[in-house]
């Protein structure tokens, strides 16, 4: 599936590599802007599937980006948000995630270097999924509180859980585990079954498993 | 905290003696003088609440008590007015009355005589929710020390202020004596006194009782007239003085202030050169990495799984950007670092002075002469001193050459950075000087500015060997 891409990005080289990579991937480029308020008005102009941004961008290289894809997830609820830094923030992750993890992604900027991942995850993020570095996984994990049931969880339970939030399928865990889907879907189920969602939620119980999970 | 930046003004157009003559004629009125005179009899209050009169109502009223005024105080009398006015002293400076005559007294200084002095550090400790100096307030006790010298100074002032009074009342009588004395001849009228500094109360120095005699008199009265501002800006500038010594911080708290003031600088200085260096790693050599490692990343896609290799060209491409990116990464870094502390600082001021000229675009004679080594400190603020200032005559003077001098000589090392440029070099604009100016200020340097514009430039900086 070819998605539409917005890329905002004040490094130069950065950009240019990152609108390389996704179009060799066979993305559509729409865009790639340096600044907040340009990403806005491109978002606003093309309305893309999905939209990188660099968390710190000009004017004031703080949180630019952060600020403008909260708004983009205000205004246009159907294009997806990917954001890139060099830093972990867990503010910055509750922020993005606040209410609602669909269409969502946090990770590092080194991460692009792992190409196939990359593209995997920005393609679950177009489509309404989550990818969630690793490290954001682990930290939000280190600041969480153990209530609302997680605390529950068995050690295995709480990794296949880690591994949902960082946004991967039933088989993607699997695979991470080594394990038989049929295993994965006994925790998943094990793991709702803790965490008190009941199965006539089945569309919108994962996002609501992993936000329990990572809700600080 | 004064930071001693001096920048070279014109010097002042050439004398003119005849400006100067009316300058001492129309001073009487001027604006300066009339707040000097208002200042000096706004002391009358401290001629009557001072200390020492204190003491002489509670002798009288102690002696008036035990004898009924009968005969001399005893010295009974005298012991009882000195413990009750040493109480009452105690009692202003514990419940901060002192300070507050003191502030009331800086107030009017800086209103009449624009003498602004600083108040002395806050009350800290409180009693009952209330700023509370307790006995031990040296601020306070200064206020009255003050007080006391104010007794000999208000009353020379009030002496300076009928200067004023009698200069007018001499000048007035020709006037007075065409009104109110149109006798007819033969009538004899009693003298009026004529004032002079040496007889200015009562019946003046001596009287005069015809017209022209008034005419003396008002040309004595115009003299003191002219006199009259000088004498009390000379009384008022001895009061000033007292005023910056008592009622100031004092030395040791004006001390602390400049030591807090510079703690701050530092404190904010480190933590900009903290932020500088987030930033420039942040944008620098962390994004080539991170662009680096895409690029490797695809390049590892395209030479693909096998051993066949899908797509040579692109991955060529692809490696060349990436190694192109370490190269700068690596110059990123080496800048960086050597940004942070250069080498060769290690082997001394001397070695990395010369290796700042050598790469100097305009040439550079460096003069050094430092017989003991500064500390490192010194040494790295002295270095980026001298990087700073030689960046900007590259930059901005036009020089053909720059000339570098250290010396260090009785603890205090001095280092000047002079070129034969354009000049004009001003520590307002831009932030170099300015900032340089506030890195010194941290270890109490000094940064002296001469730069005319034309030039020629020579900035000096003068630093403790030790810090």
């Amino acid at each position: 599936m070819s998605v539409r891409v917005v890329i905002a990005e004040d490094a130069a080289l950065f950009r240019a590599g990152l609108a390389r990579l996704i179009e060799d991937h066979g993305h559509q480029v729409c865009a790639a802007v340096g600044d907040g308020d340009a990403l806005l008005a491109a978002v606003t102009e093309h309305q893309p599937d999905v939209v990188v941004a660099d968390i710190r961008m000009p004017p004031t290289y703080t949180d630019e980006g952060l600020r403008a894809a909260l708004e983009i997830r205000r205004q246009h609820p159907r294009t997806g948000v990917l954001v890139l830094s060099q830093y972990i923030e867990t503010r910055y992750t509750a922020r993005l995630l606040a209410g609602n993890a669909a269409g969502a992604g946090y990770l590092l900027k080194e991460r692009v270097a792992d190409v196939a991942e990359f593209a995997d995850a920005l393609q679950r993020v177009a489509a309404g999924g989550t990818a969630l570095d690793p490290e954001v996984v682990g930290q939000l994990l280190r600041v969480s509180r153990r209530d609302g049931g997680v605390a529950a969880l068995t050690p295995r339970e709480r990794h296949v859980l880690a591994l949902m939030a960082e946004g991967r399928s039933n088989a993607g865990v699997a695979d991470a585990l080594v394990v038989t889907g049929g295993t994965v879907e006994k925790h998943v189920a094990s793991i709702f079954d803790k965490l008190g969602l009941p199965p006539d939620e089945a569309d919108n119980r994962r996002v609501l498993a992993v936000l329990r999970y990572l809700s600080p | 905290m004064a930071l001693p930046v001096s920048t070279p003004t014109a010097d002042p157009p050439p004398g003119d003696q005849r400006r100067g003559a009316r300058a001492v004629l129309v001073a009487p009125f001027h604006q300066r003088a009339g707040r000097e005179l208002v200042f000096c009899l706004a002391g009358l209050p401290f001629v009557v609440a001072n200390p020492v009169a204190l003491f002489v109502v509670a002798l009288d009223l102690s002696w008036l008590a035990s004898s009924g005024g009968r005969g001399n105080p005893s010295p009974a009398d005298a012991v009882v007015a000195a413990v009750s006015v040493g109480l009452l002293l105690t009692v202003l400076v514990s419940t901060a009355g002192a300070r507050t005559l003191g502030s009331l007294q800086r107030g009017l200084a800086a209103r009449l005589l624009g003498v602004r002095v600083g108040a002395p550090p806050p009350v800290r400790s409180r009693f009952a929710g209330r700023a509370w100096p307790g006995p031990r307030d040296g601020a306070g006790w200064r206020v009255i020390v003050y007080l006391l010298a104010k007794l000999p100074a208000s009353l020379i002032e009030l002496y300076a202020a009928f200067f004023w009074i009698g200069g007018l009342v001499n000048l007035s009588y020709p006037l007075l004596w065409g009104a109110f004395r149109n006798h007819p001849p033969g009538v004899r009228l009693s003298p009026v006194p004529v004032f002079t500094p040496f007889g200015l109360f009562g019946e003046g120095t001596f009287r005069v009782a015809t017209l022209p005699g008034t005419f003396a008199a008002a040309a004595a009265g115009a003299a003191m007239l002219v006199a009259a501002p000088w004498v009390t800006r000379a009384v008022t500038s001895v009061d000033a003085w007292l005023i910056r010594g008592l009622l100031g911080p004092g030395r040791l708290a004006q001390r602390v202030h400049d030591l807090e003031l510079s703690r701050a600088l530092a404190v904010d200085n480190s933590a900009a050169l903290l932020r500088r260096l987030e930033r420039n790693l942040h944008d620098g050599a962390q994004i080539r990495l991170a662009t680096l490692a895409m690029n490797l990343g695809m390049a590892r896609k395209k030479l693909g799984e096998g051993g066949e290799v899908a797509d040579a060209a692109a991955a060529r491409e692809l490696v060349d950007a990436a190694l192109r990116g370490a190269k700068d990464a690596l110059g990123e870094l080496r800048s960086l670092t050597r940004g942070i502390h250069p080498p060769v600082l290690d082997n001394g001021l001397a070695d990395a002075l010369a290796s700042l000229a050598a790469d100097s675009a305009i040439p550079v004679e460096l003069t050094v002469a430092i017989p003991v080594r500064p500390t490192p400190a010194i040494e790295t603020i002295a270095y980026f001193c001298a990087a700073e200032l030689l960046a900007n005559a590259a930059k901005h003077s036009f020089a053909n050459t720059i000339a570098i001098g250290v010396a260090g000589a009785r603890g205090v090392l001095r280092l000047s950075v002079a070129d034969d440029g354009t000049g004009g070099a001003d520590p307002t604009r831009g932030t170099g000087l300015s900032g340089l100016t506030q890195r010194v200020a941290v270890v109490d340097g000094a940064l002296t500015i001469a730069s005319p514009p034309g030039g020629p430039t020579k900035i000096t900086v003068e630093l403790p060997l030790r810090a």
